[in-house]
């Protein structure tokens, strides 16, 4: 099909702003008045505070005054709290803010300050409280367990308690050698297909232990937030990665009337999915400044970034793969422990999910726990679940294929899902498939045949490793709404609710408007960042799903917008609206293209014939959110507004297939990535640079995961030694490769009106696979079992030391 | 000035770190002024009296076995003070191996001596009894083998050297050896307190250690000195000081 | 505990003579702080791991500047920046492997400011320490990372005592391979010390890297020209290719003759709290070819008397590997 702007590039509005450095992001608004509020956290991992004594800080002059937990409503465990007390879980928890006229004061206020905690035991890996009789991260045990509670108000978490799943020594010790951990509980479940039945049919089985470390976000614009009250109205600037989607739950936390709050967020400096829905430590910001009536900025600095802006959760896990002679993945058994650090939670099984739709197994089976420790609390991280299976995964499979004597991408081709692929324990269908197709052409732009026929030896010291692997989510959401409005000058505003984290999709989405109203984009306006912009009820910017999902809405916008302007013209010229086409900006008779009108002309009908024309009525079924700015806009324009109900079942799958070719030096245990080649399976391409973009950057995320990126723990005192961003060690231009060759399959999904599916975490997914495959490949097969492989590892593995970094241990290397 | 230094532990809370080395000048300084008063004052009292002269018939006072075990213990413990303060005062010397295998050292042969002390020497005649109190205040009253001030600086060292002994083998645990590694330290205020202690008993080991030095080279007691390297003092020596019926040759 | 985002305050001096800024240091005594780049020191202080009443800033310090010839090889003035060595002609022709070795220093913008003086005199970056824990060499009485349990991946192989901080420094094994003086003024006027002495271990003091003393102010790098276009190599294994400490690293200077080494120096980094020279190597390799069967021949002699720690063992394959590649002459 050809499209006007679907699949060509364009200039994002905010590129400039970002180049330039003009781009303000939350930290950047200032305000007369404004004063700065500072946090001070916890010591200690694990414990209770006793008392707090600020009567020395609030001495100060210039010390405006102190906000604590009780100054909140009480989050009960396991809800993570903005501001802890009687349960200090993690080093670096928030205890309470200081605010005062200058930064500096502050921090000076802060050290005056005195609090007395109570130790508890604390934990920072998951088996060591799995183990019976090991410590507890919480007093009342070490996991989550559902009830039918309601969340508190202004609390997020609801019907969650914290409860005790131990395991003997034996199992856990069976576990961590890589066995079954025979009759152990388990926190979730899922099975289908005869397991036994389908290992008895196998013939080739393999049995394997893995852990994958967790990585904080460490997002570039840590959370710093800024909000005033004025008339009643809270205005709040903030770094979320979603918009609108986010406007109901933060005016909860601050236990306001949604229709009050103005959020503001034009830029985001990165969230990686912790900054997809408002984040506790925002309610202290509103809160704060609504009990001091005057502006707040609660600055968070980088190290406490690290502490409250969540991390990936690490997984401790067992696997057991069984083929059979035609080369179909048989059956697979796995089970998985989740970090869940001291709040949130661990992704078990979306990783299962991973297998089970990127292989298609006949019979599978999960077991999941997630565990809390005392370390920071974890969150969605680009592909939870299924990136770190992905990368553990890879190697797995190709043992598996080369012990069945199988091409390690043929045998990938054959267990891909196809048009009727299933996933995950209710294998349901999917929207559509061109994984096969993916696969072969990825293969063809990488050379593999040719690859693999290379010698492995590249000189005395250097070998060759080439590794190919697969990333997946689910990418597509749906029923929220659009909302266009164009103006009797004929502008053309696009108005979006999706937040800007850095991905440009809040702009690319809003072209499926500009497509199905033929219009020129330079008439057009992209209106997102604010809420008094008038914004709709979009989704939210996390599990890819961005371009799908909006890709809808806004088309359905669009196809309404047109419909009335038809209705516009029909009541000038006549006819039925069937009779009408839109080009060019009008819309006009499709018989007698001089009788019609331009769109501002239409727009100014419109003001003129009110009623949903111009926004004074609308449909009922758009969120409360969109009927607030369509009220705020009604007569000003030609409205048009709806909610996504075109068809849909199914999930909707982000795919992307890789490879990866490296010269890696056994002496040094360093590699260099020679080719890199991936083919991203996400429909039709709306954005290409902006495909490419979430191509490179997942795969130089996946380089930096497979290789460096890392969450340490000191077990002895509950201590993180990767607070600072260079100790994390996301990778360097240094250390990923100068040309990454990605393209997207272009392959439209029938249930996107454009045929779009999102991309952005299997991006990295594939990559880190590929990657963590050919580090096997480069050794003679050998299995790391782990994310990530650092150098060290490669070094000792090859000396044959004996020494790893220890067997299933998380938050360490 | 302080007596004792803390510093946060790894929770933040405070816990003691050690001995205020402010301390070790006062000690050194009022080390000083005391001797030297004394001297003064010895000087400006002196009798002029003749010292008993060291020829003649020789009495053994010390086995050589024991010569040894004091001039070990002197060489070791003289070590130990050198390298505990040398970091102190900012000498830099590579201090630390020598530090433990000289406490070692002293701390074996602390042990021989007291075994050999306890079963094969006199070991009565070094107790420190309540007549022994009267000594220093009445001219007439001579001791036995050791005299009240020789009793004093004995136990006086006793104390000290084995609260050093204590205290420092203590802290060899908690550090690396070829025989152990270090051991995570789970209440860091109580190594604070070994700290503390040993820090301690150095300042008054410091000050015993002078004292004793500042006696032993005193003109009226250098023939114990000497007695200490060859073993013997002389007839006139044991008369004029000793009373013999209280010391009984071995 | 608090996090920090705002300088404190302290009182800065600019001195604009090296006379000025010792006088201010000696002021100041351990309360002043001297800063080249600040590339190590603005972290500390922000942080508020370490604290200083005054910063004697001496970028302004004109004769501190420069790369001269002298007689016998050249002199780097103090403030000499890294990026500066890496483009310096002479020490690019001559010296390449300092300039090698600056090169892997960091990142480009901590390049562009960071000095050489402030590179050697630099703290060790033990997390423990950084996070500004009173550890041993912040003056406490003991030490975090050398426990059962601790993450010590990063720390010392060899010669620890109660610390077991590496050298974080790239250019310091490079300047101890060169046979560099270290020129360093006081009140009592000037001495030079050569770079082996410069750097000391926990053993002689737990709390300072260098000899450098309050009231000392490194004036200058001094390299002689007996190693000028002699054989070099360096080699810096970190996680990452860029912003990142070395893992272990390298630096060698050899003079061959007819293929054959007649004399070397070889110094690793990141394996002890100096840089470490391997004596024994230079003497078992003196007279033989600069080879692979040479290069093969050493085997484990760079690491047999190591002492690693929990996490920490593959330094000694990693430092042989590096020690082959050396003597071999390539990767
Ligand atoms: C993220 C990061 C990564 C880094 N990576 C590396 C790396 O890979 N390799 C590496 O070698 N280093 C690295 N560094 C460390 C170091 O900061 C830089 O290498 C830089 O060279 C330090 O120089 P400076 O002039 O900025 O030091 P400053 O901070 O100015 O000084 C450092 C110390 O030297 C003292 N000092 C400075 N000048 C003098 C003088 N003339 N006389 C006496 N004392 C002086 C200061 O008082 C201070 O104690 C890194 C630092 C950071 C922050
Ligand atoms: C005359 C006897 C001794 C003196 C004067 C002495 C003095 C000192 C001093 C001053 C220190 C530094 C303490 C500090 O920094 O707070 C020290 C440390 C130490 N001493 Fe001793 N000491 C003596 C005997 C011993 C003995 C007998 C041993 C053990 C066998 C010993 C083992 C140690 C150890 C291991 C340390 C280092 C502890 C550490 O820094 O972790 N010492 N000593
Ligand atoms: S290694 Fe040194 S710097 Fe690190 S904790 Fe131990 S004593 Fe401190």
């Amino acid at each position: 099909m050809t499209y006007m702007h679907i699949g060509k590039d364009f200039t994002p509005p905010d590129v400039e702003a970002k180049v330039t450095g003009a781009a303000r992001y939350a930290e950047d608004f200032k305000k007369d008045g404004m004063v700065f509020a500072r946090l001070l956290t916890s010591p200690i991992p694990a414990g209770r505070v006793v008392s707090i004594d600020a009567s020395a800080a609030l001495a100060m002059p210039g010390v405006l005054g102190i906000f604590t937990a009780d100054d909140l409503p009480e989050a009960k465990p396991p809800a993570n709290p903005a501001l802890a007390k009687e349960w200090v879980t993690y080093i670096g928890q928030p205890i309470l803010a200081v605010a005062a006229e200058s930064d500096f004061l502050a921090e000076e206020a802060l050290s005056k300050i005195v609090v007395e905690y109570q130790r508890r035991p604390f934990v920072v890996d998951p088996l060591d409280t799995l183990v019976e009789g090991g410590p507890d991260p919480y007093p009342m045990g070490n996991t989550l367990i559902r009830n039918s509670g309601e969340a508190a108000a202004g609390t997020t978490a609801s019907g969650t308690d914290v409860g005790r799943i131990k395991w003997s020594i034996d199992q856990v010790t069976a576990f961590r050698n890589g066995r079954e951990p025979m009759g152990a509980e388990f926190g979730s479940e899922w099975e289908y297909g005869d397991l036994a039945a389908q290992f008895a049919a196998c013939s080739t089985v393999i049995e394997e232990p893995f852990v994958t470390i967790g990585q904080p976000h460490h997002s570039l614009e840590s959370r710093t937030g800024m909000a005033y009250w004025e008339n009643g109205k809270c205005y709040f600037h903030g770094s979320l990665q979603s918009h609108t989607v986010g406007h109901n739950a933060l005016a909860g936390m601050l236990e306001m009337d949604p229709a009050n709050l103005v959020f503001i967020n034009e830029n985001t400096g990165g969230g990686f999915g912790s900054k997809i829905f408002p984040y506790p430590v925002m309610a202290v910001t509103g809160r704060f400044a609504r009990a001091l009536n005057r502006p707040v900025q609660l600055r968070i600095t980088r190290d406490e970034e690290f502490y409250i802006g969540s991390a990936r959760s690490g997984m401790q896990g067992w696997i057991k793969i069984g083929l059979k002679e035609n080369g179909r993945v048989g059956a697979v058994d796995v089970a998985i422990i989740n970090d869940a650090g001291s709040g949130g939670g661990g992704s078990g099984s979306s990783s299962a999910e991973h297998i089970s739709i990127m292989f298609q197994p006949e019979a599978m089976r999960f077991r999941g726990l997630s565990l809390y420790t005392n370390t920071t609390p974890r969150g969605a991280q680009r592909g939870p679940g299924q990136n770190e299976m992905a990368a553990v995964l890879a190697p797995m499979m190709d043992k598996a294929a080369n012990l069945a004597g199988l091409d390690r991408v043929a045998f990938r081709r054959t267990n891909a899902p196809r048009m009727d692929g299933k996933i995950g324990e209710r294998q349901g269908g999917i929207s559509s498939s061109y994984m096969p197709e993916a696969i072969d052409k990825a293969a063809e732009m990488f050379n593999w045949q040719q690859k693999i026929a290379q010698p492995k030896q590249i000189s005395a010291t250097k070998v060759r490793g080439i590794g190919v692997g697969q990333g997946f989510h689910t990418a597509g959401a749906n029923g929220y709404d659009g909302l266009i409005r164009i103006a009797p000058d004929g502008t053309i505003y696009l108005h979006t609710g999706v937040g800007n984290l850095g991905t440009y999709s809040y702009a690319a989405v809003v072209r499926a408007a500009a497509e199905a109203l033929q219009c020129n984009w330079d008439n057009c306006v992209v209106v997102h960042g604010n809420s008094d912009l008038n914004l709709p009820h979009s989704t939210y910017q996390g599990g890819s799903n961005t371009i799908f999902t909006e890709t809808r809405s806004s088309h359905v916008a669009a196809l309404d917008i047109i419909e009335k302007m038809k209705e516009i013209a029909m009541a000038e010229f006549g006819g039925s609206t069937a009779d009408y086409s839109i080009g060019e900006e009008r819309v006009f008779l499709t018989s007698d293209s001089s009788k019609g009108m331009s769109y501002g002309e239409a727009a100014q009908k419109a003001i003129e014939m009110g009623g949903k024309y111009s926004g004074m009525e609308y449909p009922e079924n758009i969120n409360a959110t969109t009927q607030r700015s369509v009220q705020a806009m009604a007569g000003t324009g030609l409205i048009g507004v709806a909610k996504d109900l075109l068809p849909r079942s199914g999930a909707v799958p982000g795919m992307a297939i890789a490879f990866v070719e490296i010269e890696l030096d056994k002496e040094t245990g360093k590699f260099e990535i020679l080719d890199y080649s991936a083919v991203a399976e996400c429909g039709t391409v709306v954005h290409p640079q902006g495909l490419s973009q979430a191509m490179n950057g997942g795969g130089v995320w996946g380089f930096g995961m497979a290789q460096s990126e890392r969450h340490v723990y000191d077990p002895q005192n509950g201590l993180p030694a990767n607070v600072g961003l260079y100790q994390s060690k996301p990778p360097t231009y240094l250390d990923v490769p100068l040309n990454m060759n990605t393209v997207g399959m272009d392959m439209p999904d029938p249930q996107s009106p454009v045929g779009a599916r999102g991309i952005g975490e299997p991006a990295q997914g594939c990559a880190v696979a590929a990657l963590m495959s050919a580090f096997s490949d480069a050794l003679d097969g050998h299995l790391f079992n782990r994310t990530p492989v650092t150098a060290d590892m490669i070094v000792n593995h090859v000396a044959q030391n004996g020494f790893n970094t220890g067997n299933l241990k998380t938050n360490t290397f | 000035m302080d007596i004792i230094r803390y510093r946060k532990d790894v929770w933040g809370e405070e816990v003691i770190l050690g001995v205020s080395w402010d301390l070790l000048w006062v000690i050194a300084v009022t080390a000083f002024l005391l001797l030297a008063a004394h001297a003064i004052f010895m000087a400006a009292l002196a009798k002029k009296k003749a010292m008993p002269s060291a020829e003649g018939k020789r009495v053994h006072r010390h086995d050589a076995i024991d010569r040894a075990f004091h001039w070990i213990m002197a060489g070791s413990v003289l070590v130990l003070i050198f390298t505990g303060i040398a970091p102190i005062i900012g000498i830099r010397v590579s201090w630390l191996n020598i530090h433990w295998i000289a406490g070692l050292v002293l701390s074996f042969v602390c042990i021989f001596h007291t075994i050999r002390a306890l079963f094969w020497q006199d070991f009565k005649s070094m107790l420190l009894g309540p007549a022994d109190f009267k000594e220093p205040f009445d001219e007439s009253i001579k001791p036995g083998k050791y005299s009240f001030e020789q009793k004093g600086m004995h136990w006086a060292m006793t104390v000290l050297v084995v609260a050093v002994i204590a205290t420092g083998i203590t802290l060899l645990l908690h550090i690396d050896t070829p025989w152990w590694d270090r051991p995570s330290v789970d209440d860091e205020g109580t190594l604070g307190i070994w700290f503390l202690l040993h820090g301690t008993a150095t300042l008054g080991l410091i000050a015993f250690t002078a004292i004793h030095i500042y006696f032993a080279l005193r003109p009226e007691k250098r023939f114990y000195t000497r007695s200490m390297v060859k073993g013997w003092i002389s007839e006139d020596e044991l008369k004029e000081n000793h009373d013999t019926n209280k010391w009984k040759q071995d | 505990m608090s996090s920090h985002d705002v300088m404190p305050e302290m009182s800065l001096y600019q001195p604009v003579r090296v006379e000025d800024a010792i006088g201010i240091a000696n002021q100041f005594a351990d309360r002043g702080w001297l800063v080249g780049g600040g590339q190590d020191t603005y972290g500390w202080l922000k942080d508020r791991a370490k604290s200083a009443d005054a910063l004697i800033d001496l970028k302004g310090i004109e004769s501190m500047r420069g790369v001269k010839e002298t007689a016998d090889g050249i002199e780097i003035g103090a403030l000499v920046t890294l990026t500066e060595i890496t483009k310096d002609p002479i020490i690019a022709q001559r010296y390449p492997l300092l300039a090698q070795a600056a090169g892997r220093v960091a990142s480009p913008q901590i390049r562009n400011v960071g000095t050489i003086a402030g590179n050697v005199s630099q703290d060790v970056r033990c997390w423990y320490y950084r996070r500004g824990l009173n550890c041993y060499r912040a003056g406490g009485n003991l030490c975090y990372a050398d426990t059962p349990e601790g993450m010590n991946r990063e720390h010392a192989i060899f010669n620890a005592s109660r610390c077991v901080a590496v050298t974080p420094s790239d250019t310091g094994p490079a300047l101890v391979a060169l046979e560099a003086q270290m020129v360093i003024n006081n009140a009592s006027g000037q001495r030079v010390v050569a770079a082996e002495e410069f750097f000391v271990g926990p053993n002689l003091d737990i709390q300072n890297t260098t000899v450098l003393r309050p009231g000392d102010i490194l004036t200058a790098v001094r390299i002689p020209s007996k190693w000028a276009n002699a054989q070099f190599y360096f080699e810096k294994v970190a996680d990452r290719n860029a912003w990142d400490f070395a893992l272990v690293s390298l630096s060698a200077v050899m003079r061959v003759n007819n293929g054959v080494i007649e004399d070397s120096r070889i110094v690793v980094g990141a394996v002890q709290a100096t840089p470490r020279r391997l004596t024994e190597v230079e003497q078992a390799v003196r007279g033989k070819a600069r080879n692979d069967s040479t290069a093969d021949s050493i085997g484990d002699l760079a690491s047999r008397t190591a002492n690693p720690l929990n996490y920490n063992h593959f330094k000694m394959p990693l430092m042989d590997n590096l020690v082959k590649r050396a003597l071999r002459g390539q990767a």
